[in-house]
This record gives C-alpha cells, sequence and structure tokens, in this order.
C-alpha cells in the first residue's frame, strides 16, 4: 500500500514539476521580444538591410553617385565629373515586415519593382539570434537600342532579376553586422559575360550617437566555374567596398559615402562593376531618405 | 527737425531690438489638453529604469530634440517655426502638471502641431522609455 501511495505520490509530482516546466518554457517564449532594429535604415550604401519600416510608411529615396575622384581637383573629385548616376526611388510598407517598392535610375534608364520581406527578426533571448530577409528586384532596362543591338534587345531581353538572403545579428547597441548571398541574372547580355553570377557580401554598423553611425560594406561577386557560360572569365566585376556617415532623424535618413561600384542596381554591380579600389577607383555618393507615416 | 528724425529713428531701432529679442517669447502656448480617463490612469511599468531612460534618450534624439532641443527647454533648431512654445520639460510645474500616462497620450498622440508619434515608435517599450526619458530632464 506504501509502494502504491509512494507511485502516486512521485507520478503527480513528476506531472507537476512537468507542468511547472512547461509554463517556464511558455513565459520565456512569450518574453523573448526580438531586438530593437540594429539598422536604422533600409539601405545601407549599395546594400539591404534586415530593417523595414513600420508599417504604412512611404518612403522616398534620392541616390547620387558622383564620377570618379581620380582626377583630384581637376573635377574637384568626381563632383564636376560627367559620370553621375542618379535613382529615385519609392518604397512602401503594407503590412508589418514587407516592403515593396519602385524606382527609376539614370544608368541604363533603369526602372526597377522590388520587394523585401522580413522572414524572422532577432530575439533577446536569443530563441533566434539573427535576423533573416529576403529580397528581390525585377529590373527593365530602359536603354534607347535603335542601333545595331534593336533586334536582340527587346521585350523580356531587357529584364534581369536579383534575389538575396541576408542575414544580421544585432551584437550590441552600437554594432550590428550583416552578411548577404546574391544572385543575378540577366535574360540578354553581352556574349563575353555570363548571365548569372553570384555574389556574397559583409556589412556593417557601428553607431557613435543617437543619430549618427559608420556604415561599411564589401561586396565580391563570385566566379563560380559550375554556373560559367565560358571557360575564362572576361572582365569579371571587381568587389565593392563603401564607408559612410549615416545620420537618422526621425523622418529623414541621410547617409554620405565613399564607394567603389558606380551603379545604383545590386544586380549590374555584380554583373559589370570594373572599378578597382586598390586602383583607387573610388566615389563621393549620397542617400536621401524621406518616410512619411499615414 | 534733424533731430526729431534721429530720435524717430533711435526709438524704432530699440523696438525692433526689443521686438527682435521678445518675439521668441511670445509664442502661445497650447491650451489644456482633452485627454481619455483611460490614459490618465496608466501605469508606468518602466518608471525610473535606467536602461528605459538610455533608449528613451536615443528616441528622443532622434524623434524630438529638433522641436524640443537638447535639454528639452523648447529650442530645438523647428522650434522657431512653431506658432506654439513646445514646452520646457525642465520645468517641474510641466512634470506636476501630467500623470505618466498623460505624458504618454501627449508624447505619442499628439495634437496640432505636435505629430503623432504612434507609427515611429510602435511598441510599448519605447513610448515609455520617451516619457521616462522627458521626466528624467526635469531640474
Amino acid at each position: 500500500m506504501k509502494k502504491i501511495l509512494f507511485s502516486i505520490l512521485l507520478t503527480a509530482a513528476c506531472t507537476f514539476s512537468m507542468m511547472a516546466q512547461d509554463e517556464v518554457a511558455a513565459e520565456a517564449k512569450v518574453k523573448d521580444k526580438p531586438v530593437r532594429p540594429g539598422f536604422q535604415s533600409g539601405m545601407l550604401i549599395d546594400n539591404q538591410t534586415t530593417y523595414v519600416s513600420s508599417p504604412k510608411t512611404l518612403e522616398m529615396d534620392i541616390q547620387h553617385k558622383f564620377g570618379k575622384m581620380d582626377k583630384g581637383f581637376s573635377d574637384l573629385f568626381g563632383i564636376y565629373s560627367p559620370g553621375a548616376n542618379i535613382r529615385l526611388g519609392f518604397s512602401y510598407t503594407p503590412i508589418k515586415n514587407l516592403q515593396v517598392g519602385y524606382g527609376i535610375a539614370k544608368q541604363n534608364m533603369y526602372n526597377d519593382f522590388s520587394a523585401k520581406y522580413v522572414v524572422f527578426e532577432q530575439t533577446r533571448n536569443n530563441t533566434f539570434p539573427v535576423a533573416l530577409a529576403l529580397y528581390g528586384n525585377l529590373a527593365i532596362n530602359g536603354t534607347d537600342t535603335t542601333g545595331s543591338d534593336k533586334l536582340n534587345f527587346y521585350g523580356v531581353n531587357r529584364l534581369s532579376y536579383f534575389g538575396q538572403v541576408i542575414i544580421s545579428r544585432k551584437f550590441t547597441d552600437w554594432c550590428s553586422v550583416q552578411l548577404n548571398g546574391s544572385f543575378s541574372h540577366f535574360n540578354a547580355i553581352d556574349s563575353l559575360y555570363d548571365h548569372d553570377k553570384l555574389s556574397v557580401g559583409i556589412n556593417a554598423k557601428f553607431q557613435f550617437s543617437p543619430q549618427s553611425s559608420i556604415l561599411v560594406e564589401y561586396d565580391v561577386p563570385l566566379k563560380v566555374q559550375g554556373i560559367a557560360e565560358h571557360l575564362a572569365f572576361f572582365n569579371p566585376a571587381k568587389p565593392n567596398l563603401g564607408i559612410a556617415w549615416e545620420i537618422s532623424t526621425s523622418t529623414h535618413t541621410f547617409q554620405i559615402f565613399v564607394s567603389t561600384a558606380d551603379g545604383l542596381l545590386p544586380q549590374h554591380n555584380a554583373m559589370f562593376n570594373q572599378n578597382d579600389f586598390t586602383k583607387g577607383d573610388l566615389m563621393f555618393g549620397f542617400t536621401i531618405a524621406r518616410l512619411w507615416s499615414f | 527737425m534733424k533731430t526729431r528724425i534721429i530720435f524717430l529713428s533711435t526709438l524704432l531701432l530699440i523696438a525692433f531690438a526689443f521686438y527682435a529679442f521678445h518675439a521668441p517669447q511670445d509664442k502661445k502656448k497650447g491650451g489644456p489638453w482633452k485627454i481619455e480617463a483611460k490614459y490618465k490612469a496608466m501605469k508606468n511599468p518602466s518608471a525610473g529604469d535606467a536602461e528605459s531612460i538610455k533608449l528613451g534618450k536615443t528616441l528622443y534624439a532622434k524623434h524630438c530634440k529638433s522641436c524640443h532641443g537638447n535639454a528639452g527647454l523648447g529650442d530645438g533648431p523647428k522650434a522657431a517655426n512653431l506658432e506654439t512654445f513646445p514646452g520646457d520639460f525642465s520645468d517641474a510645474k510641466f512634470h506636476a502638471a501630467y500623470t505618466d500616462g498623460e505624458m504618454y497620450f501627449i508624447s505619442i498622440l499628439g495634437r496640432d502641431e505636435m505629430p503623432k508619434f504612434d507609427s515611429k515608435i510602435p511598441d510599448e517599450e519605447g513610448r515609455w522609455a520617451v516619457v521616462n526619458y522627458v521626466r528624467s530632464l526635469k531640474k
């Protein structure tokens, strides 16, 4: 009888103990809120971040890159250079963690449509130790091709695509780092290039005051023989290095930067960038983002 | 005649100088806030918490400082263009006039020239952090 009573008490104790553990686990799950955003803007120089604005926020972006600064004072370090590039873009956050956008750029008269979705956010108790975002765009090359290329450069041949996986980690209030892996595809491209290109990148933000940060980007287009269409790589794209000073206010984000690539669309830089920062191919640029909340 | 012109010019200059220095002080003060009862009774979950004040300082710098000023004196760079004085957060009377819940309502939901910040500061933690930081500006 004593044994039976002891068994019942033991079973009850175990059950209560497990229930208590479940409650603790459930409580921990409820309490594990997302960390506060590691990045203050959806853009980091030429890259996207895992940050998406609050729902019903409209963002207007003005991106500008001057010419290369290698001529020094003669063209005021590229500011008077004719090789400038500009993009005007709009993006909107219809629901939490989803952003859709549209923009036009001077270079190749690109029109681009984009979407970004934050799959999950980093949480405070490391239930999710990182944030994961997916970004993609479709760009239309609007260049006037009334010359010899007219026959080959129509309709879908003008399209290019870009897909990216971004993983970020906010280490401290002042330091956040993200890694990205990207795939670019051009429907039509010069015969010496490949249609597809893989690239990887690392970006970081170092915040040194409530509103100011230093941003760094380094993107490397990869030479992957498995997806190459030629035995040798013809003028493979060079890495893109950039460093910026970011100022963030309630309704604006400003980034003033020096970077290597002259493009304002990621697939263009991944495929065509011939500027080499080791040879001093750098240019000034800036991005202004204006935010409206509805 | 010449003396009179000089006298009138001097008077005009003094009046202008007086106006120039006096005008910013003449900004009208906002009338009493109409705050719903549920906000008046709201409990601040992080009152006086150092981490919350630290977060509030960051959010204040980003969203509030341009009008309310670095020390909350209502002297931010945008304040000159406002018709209403943004308030002096160092003044003990200001803090005595409102409960934390009322301060939450004023800070986040706004009215007239004071914008809404409910979408820019979407989480409760951030909203209370702003309230706590503003409280910490009291002299």
